[in-house]
């Protein structure tokens, strides 16, 4: 009895071993655990047997039953660790399904990392109109009535109003400082603030040069308060943009709204300062003007200079992110062409 | 403008031990920038005297010769040259090989190298002027003749920098930076710069001496405004001489070509110390006599090019008795050259106003080196040192001159400008303190005068700032950042005090409207320009008549600035389809039109500008490309924050399909559309093979949640039953108004699809709607379901005439 009982054991773990799927392994389960498997048969035919016999024949069945049933339970937990809910083959080097495109421009991208930034420093974001006149573009600026920059050859006049002046001369603004006076004009000071926008100019155009650009500026006025406290606003700018502290220096500039004024210049990233062809020769590169603003232009804004003070920092968009991505054609921010835009994410 | 550091030498002694560029850095730190830092003496590497020892034909060529030259080796050196003017014992300039030389004057140096010339050869170059950076010393070198060092103290071997005086630094200063710097426009201005910057003392311009009983030259002013100031002086005993090697190669490499030694003294007087003047031949002035005037209407002057130019009386012109013989302060007239037989001249130093020089310098497109010295406004005080200066150059080049009549004209002196500034004042917007004795110094380097008390300076402007440039306490300011180095000054933190945070809701809510465009429904963002290209303005059929136009347009046809955004897209949109068959793209940018519009003050009236927005989806299936677009605008309040726009067809844009178009508005007011392009449209911009859904948006009537307006619900306990119907109805029933007729019997539809084909009769369409049916109480058994199903089923055939399709 006994060695039937092994050689069904023997059999039967050997059955289990071979199973390769789950429908098998159900079929092998009935098999050696159901009502008509051998082991049953086997124990049904005890009654013929002594008392000592039934006793340890019976363990030796139970035992067996139970060695089945552990072993068929890991043969399946083998067979569902090793099955795929893919009924065929994947290749996994297929691109995987597309998201919807779409992206920011990148002079938006750029322009809404800096209000980011600016916004924790407790600075408005505000926005002058496009169309301006010429008092608030130069007369309040403080730019002389004969400067160059008044002319027709360098800012474009609206039809109409071209030969007149002061707020009856209307203009494409040739820059942001004109709403920086219309800011505190209409909010007073203290103040701090900054105006992204678009600037226009009269200019020929070339991969350089654009008739419609895009500046950043920023501008704080209040009491006490130094031209040196524009360096932090720089470095803001700069470690937001390029994502570490850049080397900058700061040298003498001149602007008719800022008294003193200065250029602030960045160390070359294309070589390291050493001195390449982007740069000149001279390991520098011209970013951003700015300036302590004039006496005049607080005037301007009914601002008593002798109780407020404030500086400008100015930063080109265009020139930032062309040096950002290294784009070589300044034109193609108005391109609209979608080979350029799709490279943004 | 170039600077010599030679000629600054003369004026400073520069600290030892400094290089040229940290000389050029710090200037460029501290007063203008310089461009570029050029060793003159650099590019004459390999450049020797040679002496010719032999001159021998060439077997194979009748124009080359073959000559033996000492340059100062061991052994001397063949060297193939066609020079026609060579000679056994001539002195010359060879390059040798590794030198860099210009090819018959022209182009970008090339190095020289040992070589065969119809095989004999050649181990180096005997140069003409123009190959070695000499051609200003040899105005009339023939094309074929070589340098002929006669008369240079000179030896085989030599450099030939050393005999031209090429040895010096060259600072290339960008004019633009000295555009606000009068007094910087000569180099005793630059040198005065520098004694601050390195506190070395600046030294003297010399007097001339002029004899106290001089006849005086007859100079009338008749417009003393204009004419501030007017030395005459006549000498005789001038000829057309050369100027000595010194001063002709300081004019070389500043980039001045020598000419006569008079031409060259006037040239180099207005570079040392920025002062314009002017050599007449005194036999060209009639009747002994000048006359400074304003120009009579129409009145014709001849210039030096033989071009006549039509004057005004705006312009100044310097006469003789007779009539005008140049344009004051900008360019002389063909009269008054210097000429070979020149024996005498009248010098003029004048000082005239700013505003004549630039309003009538405008009439040329080239400014003269005067007339940009002119317009920035000089003091009248350096047009003494201006004729000191040249008196004493004319004196040692013309030992034997004499000056004849001397007169100064001087109606309008420069005043110097007063300045009071506090110490407290340099201290808080310095922020920091700068010791009393370093700011004297550098005040006084400058050339300011000034005095100390009660915490005040009392600080007065040397002339040479008083013409505009220093005016204000600021400005002093100003000087003492600059030339302490705005970057020696550490950065002051900023500090903030909170009132309130920034929170600008009209803000935010532009960029949340691109960031859902962009990134929730696939948009590209473009920019495009305010002026438009007139076809394209009128394609969308846009009114030209309410549109701003620029006096100066870039190009004729973009005269017009935009009123709408539409023909821009279009423009964007036709040049995209030649790589792209379906995209998505908006632009957000301002509009403008003809109106009343005051931002900032009443005085001031601007047209109405408005922020827009506009988007396309371009796409083959028009129905489709039409509902996304519809679906973006539905879901933008939603997702945007903001109140609530609404969709219905009022009036037709005039670039909309005559079928597919709804405005979009809020509290009745119409403030955008949405629709497909028409054909018309798509025809004339060349938008082929596709279709475009199309909207335009005016942005500036959005308004923002303050925050967020969710609203919560609570879970239903059961969950809804839910169950798709398809029915049948006619053409003209729109979703609407099934969607109304049953709204109170269901707790919520939706629609699912749309069909028509094969199995729906003419004029019908099938539509799949989705009812979700809320379980009052406890579940629904399915009889209960059925009865709400029919009776939804009733009203849908009582008002709409829809029923349900047999499947």
């Amino acid at each position: 009895m006994k060695e039937k009982l092994e050689q069904i054991k023997a059999k039967g773990l050997e059955q289990i071993k071979n199973v390769k799927t789950i429908a098998e392994l159900e079929e092998v389960r009935k098999e050696l655990t159901g009502k008509k498997s051998e082991l049953s048969e086997v124990l049904k035919s005890m009654k013929d047997l002594s008392p000592e016999e039934k006793k340890s024949t019976g363990m030796l069945a139970t035992e067996i039953k139970k060695s089945f049933e552990n072993t068929l339970q890991l043969k399946e937990e083998e067979i569902i660790d090793s099955m795929s809910v893919l009924d065929e083959p994947i290749d996994l080097t297929l691109p995987g399904k597309k998201v919807a495109g779409g992206a920011l421009h990148p002079i938006t991208q750029m322009k809404y990392d800096l209000n980011d930034a600016f916004l924790s420093l407790g600075f408005e974001v505000y926005s002058e109109d496009d169309i301006s006149s010429e008092k608030y573009a130069f007369d309040n600026l403080n730019f002389a009535k004969n400067h160059p920059a008044r002319q027709s050859m360098d800012t474009y006049w609206i039809e109409g109003t071209e030969e007149k002046e002061g707020t009856d001369r209307l203009c494409l603004r040739p820059h942001l400082t004109g709403g920086s006076v219309r800011y505190l004009l209409k909010h007073g000071a203290p103040a701090r603030f900054v105006y992204p926008g678009e600037v226009y100019r009269n200019e020929t155009t070339d991969a350089r040069h654009e008739r419609a650009f895009f500046q950043y500026e920023a501008l704080i006025v209040d009491k006490n308060i130094s031209f040196s406290s524009g360096i932090v606003m720089i470095q803001t700018i700069l470690e937001k943009v390029f994502g570490r502290k850049i080397k900058t220096r700061m040298r003498e500039g001149f602007f008719p709204f800022t008294e003193p004024g200065y250029e602030i210049d960045m160390e070359c990233l294309v070589c390291g300062g050493k001195g390449c062809k982007v740069c000149n020769h001279n390991g520098w590169i011209e970013v951003m003007p700015g300036g302590v603003i004039h006496p005049n232009v607080l005037k301007s804004a009914n601002l008593d200079p002798e109780v407020w003070t404030g500086f400008y920092i100015n930063i080109g968009l265009d020139r930032l992110v062309m040096m950002r991505y290294g784009v070589d054609d300044v034109r193609l921010f108005h391109s609209g062409d979608l080979r350029f835009l799709k490279q943004f994410k | 403008m170039k600077v010599s550091l030679n000629l600054i030498r003369k004026y400073i002694d520069l600290p030892e031990g400094l290089t040229d560029e940290q000389i050029a850095y710090d200037m460029t730190l501290r007063t203008v920038e310089v461009d570029e830092v050029e060793n003159i003496k650099q590019k004459f590497h390999d450049i020797v005297v040679g002496k010719i020892l032999e001159v021998k034909e060439h077997p194979n060529a009748d124009r080359l010769r073959i000559c033996n030259v000492d340059i100062g080796e061991a052994e001397p050196v063949q060297i193939v040259c066609g020079g026609s003017n060579l000679y056994e014992g001539e002195y010359v300039v060879v390059s040798k090989p590794g030198a860099e030389v210009v090819w018959h004057g022209q182009g970008e140096p090339v190095k020289v190298s040992k070589t065969k010339m119809r095989g004999e050869v050649s181990c180096g170059m005997i140069c003409a002027a123009s190959e070695v950076y000499l051609g200003d010393f040899y105005p009339d070198e023939n094309e074929t003749e070589i340098i002929d060092l006669k008369g240079f103290e000179c030896k085989p071997g030599d450099n030939v920098a050393d005999l031209f005086g090429m040895t010096d630094t060259v600072l290339e200063i960008d004019n633009k930076s000295l555009s606000n710097r009068p007094d910087l426009w000569g180099h005793y201005g630059i040198a005065r710069e520098l004694s601050a910057i390195y506190d070395v003392p600046l030294k003297e311009l010399q007097e001339f001496n002029i004899e106290r009983d001089l006849p005086k030259y007859n100079v009338e002013i008749k417009d003393t405004e204009k004419c501030n100031r007017y030395i005459a002086v006549e000498i005789d005993g001038i000829d057309n001489r050369k100027s000595p090697m010194w001063m002709q190669s300081l004019l070389s490499k500043i980039g001045q070509r020598p000419i006569n030694a008079i031409v060259d003294i006037t040239n180099y007087v207005m570079f040392a110390v920025g002062q314009p003047l002017h050599a007449f031949d005194k036999t060209h002035v009639s009747g002994e006599k000048i006359i400074v005037r304003n120009a009579e209407n129409g009145e014709e002057l001849l210039l030096l090019d033989n071009n006549t130019i039509k004057l005004t009386t705006d312009d100044l012109v310097i006469c003789d008795e007779r009539d005008a013989m140049g344009l004051a302060g900008i360019r002389g007239g063909k009269k008054d050259s210097i000429l070979p037989d020149t024996k005498g001249i009248v010098l003029e130093v004048a000082n005239f106003s700013a505003d004549t020089i630039r309003q009538t310098g405008k009439r040329f497109a080239e400014k003269t080196d005067a007339a940009i010295r002119y317009e920035k406004g000089l003091d009248t005080q350096r047009v003494k040192e201006g004729a000191d200066l040249a008196l004493r150059l004319i004196k040692e080049i013309f030992p034997e001159s004499r000056i004849i009549k001397y007169t100064d004209v001087y109606p309008n002196e420069t005043k110097k400008n007063k300045i009071k500034v506090s110490e407290e004042f340099l201290d808080t917007r310095l922020g920091k303190k700068i010791p009393q004795e370093k700011i004297k110094q550098i005040l006084t380097s400058l050339g300011y005068e000034l005095s100390y008390k009660n915490g005040e300076y009392d600080i007065t402007v040397p002339t040479w700032r008083s013409t505009g440039d220093v005016t204000i306490k600021d400005d002093v300011m100003g000087d003492i950042a600059r030339i302490l180095s705005f970057d020696s000054f550490e950065a002051k933190p900023i500090t903030i005090t909170f009132e309130h945070s920034v929170k600008q809701n009209d803000v935010l809510l532009e960029r949340r409207i691109k960031e859902y465009l962009a990134e929730r429904c696939g948009f590209y963002e473009i920019f495009t320009y305010p002026w438009i290209e007139e076809k394209y303005i009128k394609s969308a059929g846009i009114d030209m008549e309410k549109s701003i136009k620029l006096a100066t347009p870039p190009a004729p046809d973009l005269a017009y600035l935009r009123s709408s955004l539409i023909p821009a897209m279009l423009e964007a949109i036709s040049k995209n389809l030649r790589y792209y068959d379906e995209f998505k793209l908006f632009d957000y940018e301002e509009v403008y039109k003809k109106g009343d519009y005051r931002p900032s003050s009443n005085d001031e009236i601007l047209p109405i500008q408005n922020n827009y927005l506009t988007g396309c989806i371009v796409g083959k299936n028009a129905k489709e490309i039409f509902y996304e677009a519809k679906g973006v605008i539905e879901n933008m309040a939603r997702y945007c924050h903001m109140e609530e726009i609404k969709l219905e067809k009022i009036e037709k844009p005039s670039w909309a399909d005559i079928n597919a178009y709804l405005n979009i508005t809020k509290n009745d007011e119409t403030i955008g559309t949405v629709g497909l392009l028409s054909v018309k449209v798509m025809t004339e911009t060349k938008i082929k093979r596709t279709n475009v859904a199309i909207f335009e948006i005016n942005c500036d009537k959005f308004v923002p949640y303050a925050s967020r307006t969710n609203e919560y619900e609570k879970l239903p306990g059961l969950p809804l039953v839910e169950k798709d119907l398809s029915i049948l109805a006619n053409e003209e029933i729109t979703w609407k108004q099934i969607e109304e007729s049953i709204k109170s019997k269901v707790k919520e539809v939706e629609f699912v699809d749309e069909y028509r084909g094969n199995q729906i009769p003419e004029g019908k369409k099938s539509i799949t709607l989705k009812v979700k049916i809320l379980n009052e109480g406890t579940t629904m058994t399915s009889e209960q379901i059925n009865e709400r199903i029919n009776s939804i089923l009733k009203v849908l055939d009582k008002k709409c005439g829809a029923k349900l399709r047999e499947e």
